[in-house]
This record gives structure tokens, sequence and C-alpha cells, in this order.
């Protein structure tokens, strides 16, 4: 039943894109493919996670039709005409997982790549098709998708004061769980390898901020601050931190060196700042503020006075992520002060104001970007019902995969 | 004609016995380079477990979130952290309390609605818990007793989908630290 329900979600959601998006990509500008099953028994599971990266991706145009019992005879089947590609796959479950895939030329049959994937753990079975897919798509030189590879990182909260954080595929069809228990914060990946992970603790009755192995457990102690304290970026080597805290009781938002202790304030507001990440090559920081008397974005130069306005539209724009110079945002839009609200996902730039929707209903929240900067993770809630949408800003295709209904706290990619 | 068996996947499975790692070629040739890859997915990751920290044993706090020993919490307007003049009675009964109990530490504790998004909340929780201390403080107060805490929207008194009951959440509550 569940996996009904999952298959029905993720194919009602599966080509929802919003109308407002701009599709920037031509679709004759994608490959045209079929997905073939050739197990021993169905499994559609692996050909739906197939089909959600191979559209993910943005350079393919994957036939939703689920077929099986298909090897090399299969292009000749009528049905399969006008594909370029085959992707036939064939997934066991003895000691492990184990897929073998291979990509044919649908014209002739000629094998272009075959390869064997593997892991102990069956719960891995999403991350080998993630690796098959990014090899295709490598294979035919398409460009790097590698981030389909990553972990995320999420804390939900279980029940008041308790939170639990886990690492799950980008489409949450695994999930682990590696922190339980607690109050648990704002987890925060600290290397590009995702080995470790920052979060905050409130076990201690103080905020704490730790750094844990995720594959040793090994959990060093960065920092403590009263009130409240969040690491909100990471350098892209591993060594600066942004923070948010406030030693006297004051949000603001501060660097820390982690190899020499060295800490710097960045912000001196008597309001909030907060949410910080590094910006245009780490020249500056984009960040959350009240400082106009509402939640704003804007942006700082490390080492400048200066504060300048990035967004100029919207009341309530209460999150932010940034690569280089592209800036994403959430904006709450419904006019009523409760209730279910509106809130949207905004593309802008800290060097041009110009704003592009990425979402238009439901309420979309905690933006993030890919590490190559071309997609957009968010959380969208609707009618009860929770998923993680992802946008290609260059192909405009989104993604919804449907997660189970514990509120989220935060998020990490 | 669809044709079912294998063999092609044990001529793959045989290939990458034979031949060991390697990159696959992106000429559109089968190449003797296809892998048993498992590299980057296959070490399981930690599970901690912290159920030990329980309300009862995290600084004395309340399994519920209203204030205790005496206090009473303080409600806030909608992304507001101002202390206004309605709020007088409960700030000067609350001092009231904390003269009472000497110099005891008190901890303030500011919590928020759901309507905000991750850390603008809790700082939005912290501004509220920082209000009210320096309301007790100009009440005569030491701030060295009091201690902040916030607690964003984690911490609901009510979860019931109501104007009147994302009201009780937008509060701050005090208690003294045990």
């Amino acid at each position: 039943m569940r996996a009904f329900f999952w298959f029905v979600l993720t194919a009602v959601h599966l080509f929802a894109v919003d109308a407002s998006l701009t599709i920037e990509t031509d679709v004759e500008q994608r490959a045209r493919v079929a997905v073939l099953d050739a197990s021993d028994t169905e499994s559609r599971k692996v050909f739906r996670l197939f089909l959600s990266d191979l559209t993910v991706s943005g350079h393919f145009l994957a036939d939703d039709t689920y077929r099986r019992d298909v090897s090399l005879g299969g292009i000749r089947d009528a049905s399969l005409k006008g594909k370029e590609y085959l992707v036939v796959y064939r997934y066991t479950q003895t000691n492990g997982a184990k897929l073998d895939v291979k990509l044919l030329k649908a014209s002739d049959g000629t094998e272009l790549f075959a390869k064997r994937y593997g892991v102990a753990q069956r719960a891995k079975m999403p991350f080998l098709v993630h690796k098959a897919v990014y090899d295709i798509n490598k294979v035919l030189r398409f460009p790097d998708i590698s981030w389909i590879n990553r972990y995320v990182l999420v804390a939900r909260y279980t029940a008041p004061r308790k939170t639990d954080i886990a690492v799950a595929d980008y489409t949450f069809s695994y999930r682990k769980s590696v922190i339980r228990g607690g109050l648990n914060l704002f987890p925060k990946w600290a290397d590009k390898a995702q080995h470790a992970f920052y979060y905050t603790s409130y076990n201690s009755g103080v905020p704490t901020l730790y750094k844990l192995d995720l594959y040793t457990g090994r959990r060093v102690r960065i920092v403590s601050s009263e009130g409240m304290l969040v690491c909100s970026d990471v350098s892209d080597d591993g060594t600066r931190l942004l923070l948010t805290m406030a030693p006297s009781g004051q949000p603001d938002i501060y660097e820390l060196n982690v190899r020499t202790g060295a800490k710097r304030r960045l912000t001196r507001f008597g309001g909030i700042d907060v949410g910080a990440k590094y910006a245009e090559g780490e020249r500056s920081i984009v960040f959350v503020s009240n400082r106009l008397g509402y939640p704003n974005i804007y942006k700082k130069r490390i080492g400048s006075s200066a504060v300048s306005q990035v967004v100029y539209r919207g009341r309530n724009n209460n999150a932010c992520d940034a690569f280089d110079t592209k800036v994403v945002y959430a904006s709450r839009e419904s006019r009523a002060v409760f209730g279910n609200n509106t809130f949207n996902i905004y593309l802008t730039s800290t060097d041009d104001p110009t704003t592009r929707p990425l979402t238009t209903t439901g309420s979309n929240q905690f933006p993030r970007f890919s590490t190559d900067g071309n997609v957009v993770m968010y959380i969208k809630q609707r009618g009860g019902a929770s998923s993680v949408g992802y946008v290609n800003l260059q192909s405009g295709r989104t993604l919804l995969f449907p997660f189970d209904g514990h509120k989220l706290q935060s998020i990490d990619w | 004609m669809i044709h079912k068996g294998y063999g092609w996947m044990v001529a793959i499975a045989v290939a990458a016995m034979i031949n060991g790692c390697g990159q696959p070629a992106p000429d559109g040739k089968v190449t003797p380079n296809n892998v048993y890859d498992s590299g980057g997915v296959g070490k399981d990751t930690v599970n901690i477990d912290e159920s030990r920290y329980t309300n009862g044993q995290n600084g004395g706090m309340s399994a519920y979130n209203s204030s205790a020993d005496g206090f009473q919490s303080l409600y806030f307007g909608f992304d507001s952290y101002a202390i206004g003049a309605s709020m007088q009675q409960a700030i000067a009964k609350n001092a009231q309390v904390a003269r009472e109990y000497g110099n005891r530490p008190i901890r303030v504790e500011g919590n928020c609605d759901e309507f905000g998004t991750d850390e603008y909340n809790y700082a939005l929780g912290l501004k509220r818990a920082k209000a009210v201390k320096e309301a007790l403080t100009v009440e005569g107060i030491d701030p060295a007793r009091i201690r902040l805490i916030s607690y964003g929207e984690s911490n609901p008194a009510c979860t019931d989908q109501t104007d009147a009951c994302y009201a009780q959440n937008r509060r701050v509550d005090l208690r003294l630290i045990r």
C-alpha cells in the first residue's frame, strides 16, 4: 500500500512543472530514452528511480512506460521506435543489492556502456541507480550531475523539543537516522566528501556546535553560545564556518576559523541577522535581516561595513541560499497572518535584481543549491503532504518526491 | 519478438572479474573495463541514540511549555519581539517572583509559532527572550541571574491549527535553573 501511495504521488508530481517556469532547454536537445527491466522479478521501484534520475538531470526525455522481459531484442519493439537510447537493468537482492546496467543505442542495439553496481546494504539500492545514471550521463558527455550521488542531511521534529537527524538520498527513498532523541538542530555538511557534519545540540542546556564523523561516530565540540547557535555555511575548503551566535543575547553573524579558533563578528545590528551564506567566491555573505522592519535578503562584503539589499520584492523573505552570484530565497506571500500559508521560492542574483519564480503553488521553503549551483532543492507542503522538490535551473524540469509528514527543522545537501 | 535470458549479464560479471578497475570509455564502444562498482555507497553510517536527554533531565524543564516555579508566560504579536503595555503586569509579577527566589538563576525561553522558517524563527524567539530579560532588569532583577535560550518553533504549547493556538506559541516562558 505504501509503495502504491509512493508511486501515485510520484506519478502525479513527476511532471508538475510550475507554470511560470521558463524552459531554457529545447525539448529536442534532450536524449529520448526508454528504461527496460530485465530483472527476474518486477522491480518497479528501481524503474521509477531510473525515471526520476534521468528526468531531473535535465538531459533526458525518459519514457515513463514500464517495460520488462526485454533484452537486446527489445529494440525491435514498435513502441520503442523513436528512442535514441535504451537503458536495460537487472536488479538482484542476493548478498546485498546488485544492479547490472546496459546502455544501448536504440537504432541498432550497439552497446555503449555496461557496468555492474553492488552494495552490501539493500536499503542503499537507490544510490546504485543514481550512480548508474551519473555514469550514463557521463558516457553521453552531458554536463556533470554528480549531485545526484550526494547524501541529504535532514533534521525533523518528532515531538516538542525532540528531533531526529537522518541521512537520505536525494529522492528520500533511502533514509537512515544518525542521531535520534534529544534536541539536535541545523545539520550542515562539514566537507565536500560528506564524511562529517556540524550540528547544534541543546542537550547540555546551552546551544553547542559539534562536528560528528558519520562513519566513526567521533564527535568534537566546536563552540557554545547562550541563546542560539547555528552553523549556516562552511567554506569550500572546510576551514571557515559562518555562524549565527548570540553571546550577549543578540543574534549576529560570525566567521570562525576552525584551524585557529579565531572568531570575527561580521554583522553588528540591533535586530536580527541570521542565515549567512558565502557568495561571490566567498568574498561576500548573503544573509537574512530585519533591518528594514521585516525579514529580507541582504549582502555584505566580508571586511566591509556596507550592507546592500539584494531583494526588492515581498515583505517576508526569511530564508536564502547562495551559489557564487546566484541567490535563492523563500518568500511568504499569503495575506492572512495564519492558516494555509503560501511560500514560494525565487531565484535572483547579487549583481542583478531580476527575480524569477521557481515555484508558484503551496508552501515551498528551505531552498538549497546543489554543489554545482544548477539545481535547487526545496521542501513543499501542500494539503497536509510533504515532498522534497528539485528544480533544474538549466532545463526547468521539476520533480517532487513525497516523504512522511514530520515537520522539517532544517535540511542540507 | 522480445527475448528472455541474461547471458549478457553473465558476460558483464565475467568481464568485471577479469579486468579489474577502470573508467568507462565515452567512445560508444564496449570496452573491457566495466567494473563492479560499490565505491562511495558501501560504508555504513553511525546511529546515535540521545533519548537519555529527556525534558526532565534537561535543566529541570517540564514536559510542557508553560512557565514554572510561579512565573507567568508572556505572549507576543506576530513577528514581534516588542514588550507591549499589556505585558507590564506580567513583567512586574515575574520580577516579584524572581526577587522571592533570592539570587537563584532563571532561564528565559523564547518560542515562536510555526510560520517562520528555520533559523529566523530561532532568532525571533531569542529576541523575545532578550526583551523579557531587559524588562526584568529594568524592574531591578540582576541580569547576571538570567540565562537566555531560544527554542524557535520546536516547543509548541499548542498544536491545533487555530489562531488562538498559534498565539499561545508566540511566547516566553520562565523557570528556575535547577
